[in-house]
């Protein structure tokens, strides 16, 4: 029987590649199809039917296209920003939660806004804004603003509406992984510098958050990646106003692509969005998890 | 000793107070969207708001009446449910060559695998409509599954790889020297070994895909293939402008579920969000 089953050494040696095609295949149509289309559609003047050649035209045009460069700035400002605040938050909170005997049973509280469909997410926060006024109500019975603020007529307003969005749906996600992580650390360690007389924002700062970095990369990185990404808050809060402001880099595309119907001027900004994505993912991507894992 | 007691209540106080502060932060918003569910559309939108709503069911009647709910509904968890079996299917035997097999090109498989996660939706946007298009599935959800087994295959392959990688080789040598063949030991062995990280896996992914919202966007064009999250974006009732209390009702049929598979996976959570680089 045993021998029976023995394979030949031929076959031994592609099993690991036999588990892993149908996985690869499909991630490779899905991605190297679109990658490959994306490049050659970039070449043309796409007007419905027609496509036109263009060779590098629509590259030409896009890299002197101010809202191009406005898109990919207004990304950077957003989620830098936003990415920034979360962080800050969810491991000033983490500091708070990782030692409470409770934190089990209530951290699903905290958890709640990231469980909500992002859709829904920017109209909660749409209606708070802008069409319900509450935030201005509240903030005219703190007596801060007089009258209606108009979230969306100016550029760093419209920002923060779409920033506030952001933190708050997505620092849960931060703040789950910091507490995992801190709880995971060696508790003796912390004992041993308490029983030394330290301080526990001293045994935290010099201890606690050093041992927490390998994971603070991997999950701010995940977030960060996701944050480059944002549509939905941008489709539904502002589309892109005032003047563009808030338009970011998937939005402009979208905006490219299927309200202009220029597709090969779309595709000629996925590709450069393409390039940016895979640069970013052999830098600090892989060195993120490459440390996360040891 | 007294002092010591006395700034320990202290930080108990600080600490409450900031954990409590951000709780009503994340609390108070739901709160105050789930009553814009119950109460009519005549005090959504108003010069000043209005706290203290009167209780109404126009919403619920509304979606019952004017909107295929139900078709919504339907659409959200056959797409979901169906690109879950998708991913599984493929991640499974992907995640054990990863966690079990020394093979060449492993390190830089695993990830590729993992970088298609990091590519935004907006880059094969434009493309993948194209091939649905000429594939006539658009506005199917066929596609959506695809579309969905797509996006959540990295993380579905890197969480159960994860959680392979924890369980004992010896399990397998005992197996092996019994003569049992590769495919067998994965199967009887191996899933059954890692289910927690298959459930959490699953739920995320899951959790991923009802979340999804540009592809569907562009894919589904009419309610035969709109799900819950694409379907809020159209409560907007033309030039009644955005029904809010619909969509806060709406909104809350998806979170309750959600919120219910999060309380299953919970332990896991942090781990699989993390592609299991967190162990937690």
């Amino acid at each position: 029987m045993a021998t029976a089953r023995r394979r030949s050494p031929g076959l031994r040696k592609a099993f690991p590649y036999l588990l892993l095609a149908p996985a690869m295949l499909y991630l490779l149509a899905i991605t190297l199809y679109p990658g490959l289309f994306a490049i050659y559609q970039s070449l043309f003047v796409v007007k419905f039917v027609n496509w036109t050649w263009t060779g590098l035209g629509n590259y030409r045009l896009i890299l002197q296209d101010r809202e191009f460069w406005a898109a990919l700035g207004n990304t950077a400002i957003i989620g830098g920003i936003s990415l920034a605040l979360q962080t800050l938050i969810a491991l000033t909170l983490a500091y708070f939660a990782y030692r409470d005997p409770l934190i089990r049973g209530w951290r699903i509280v905290f958890l709640m806004p990231m469980l909500f469909m992002p859709s829904a997410v920017a109209f909660i926060w749409k209606l708070a804004f802008n069409d319900g006024r509450v935030i201005s109500d509240l903030l005219m019975g703190l007596g801060l603003v007089e009258g209606n603020v108009d979230w969306i007529g100016s550029i760093w307003l419209a920002r923060l509406t779409l920033i506030v969005a952001d933190v708050w749906q997505w620092t849960p996600f931060l703040f789950i992984i910091f507490v995992a992580g801190l709880q995971g650390q060696d508790q003796e360690i912390e004992e041993a510098a308490r029983l030394d007389g330290a301080s526990w924002p001293k045994i935290f700062w010099n201890i606690s958050l050093p041992m927490l970095r390998p994971i603070m990369v991997v999950a701010v990185t995940l977030r960060g990646i996701d944050i480059t990404t944002m549509f939905t808050n941008v489709f539904v809060m502002t589309q892109g106003a005032p003047g563009g402001a808030t338009e970011t880099m998937s939005y402009f595309i979208y905006r490219q692509g299927f309200r202009a119907f220029n597709f090969g001027y779309a595709s000629a900004a996925s590709v450069l969005m393409l390039i940016l994505t895979i640069v970013i993912a052999q830098t600090v991507v892989k060195r993120a998890f490459r440390s996360g894992k040891s | 000793m007294a002092a010591r007691r006395k700034s320990r209540g202290e930080s108990r106080v600080l600490r409450y107070l900031v954990l409590g502060s951000w709780a009503l932060v994340c609390l108070l918003p739901i709160l105050w969207f789930l009553s814009i569910g119950f109460r009519p559309r005549t005090e959504v939108i108003t010069p000043r708001p209005i706290y203290w709503p009167t209780f109404s069911l126009d919403a619920w009647n509304l979606l019952v009446s004017d909107w295929p709910i139900a078709l919504y509904l339907r659409n959200s968890v056959l797409a979901v449910t169906g690109s879950v079996i998708i991913d599984l299917i493929l991640a499974i035997p992907a995640a054990y060559a990863l966690a079990r097999y020394d093979f060449r090109g492993r390190e830089d498989i695993g990830f590729y695998i993992l970088s298609t996660r990091m590519m935004a939706p907006a880059i094969v946007a434009v493309p993948i409509f194209f091939l649905f298009r000429q594939m006539g599935l658009l506005d199917t959800i066929w596609a959506l599954m695809l579309i969905y087994a797509a996006i959540n295959l990295s993380l579905v392959t890197w969480i159960i790889r994860s959680y392979m990688l924890d369980i004992p080789k010896e399990l397998e040598d005992a197996a092996r020297t019994d003569g049992a063949s590769d495919l067998r030991i994965l199967w009887e062995i191996i899933i059954p070994a890692c289910r927690p990280g298959i459930i959490t896996a699953a739920v995320i992914a899951a959790i991923f895909a009802i979340n999804e919202f540009l592809f569907t966007l562009l894919i589904a064009s009419t309610a035969n293939a709109y799900t819950m999250s694409v379907a809020l974006a159209n409560f907007t009732g033309g030039s009644d402008g955005i029904i809010y209390n619909a969509i806060a009702l709406v909104s809350f049929l998806a979170f309750v579920p959600i919120l219910i598979l999060v309380i299953l996976v919970q332990k896991h959570l942090s781990r699989g969000l993390t592609m299991g680089a967190v162990k937690g």
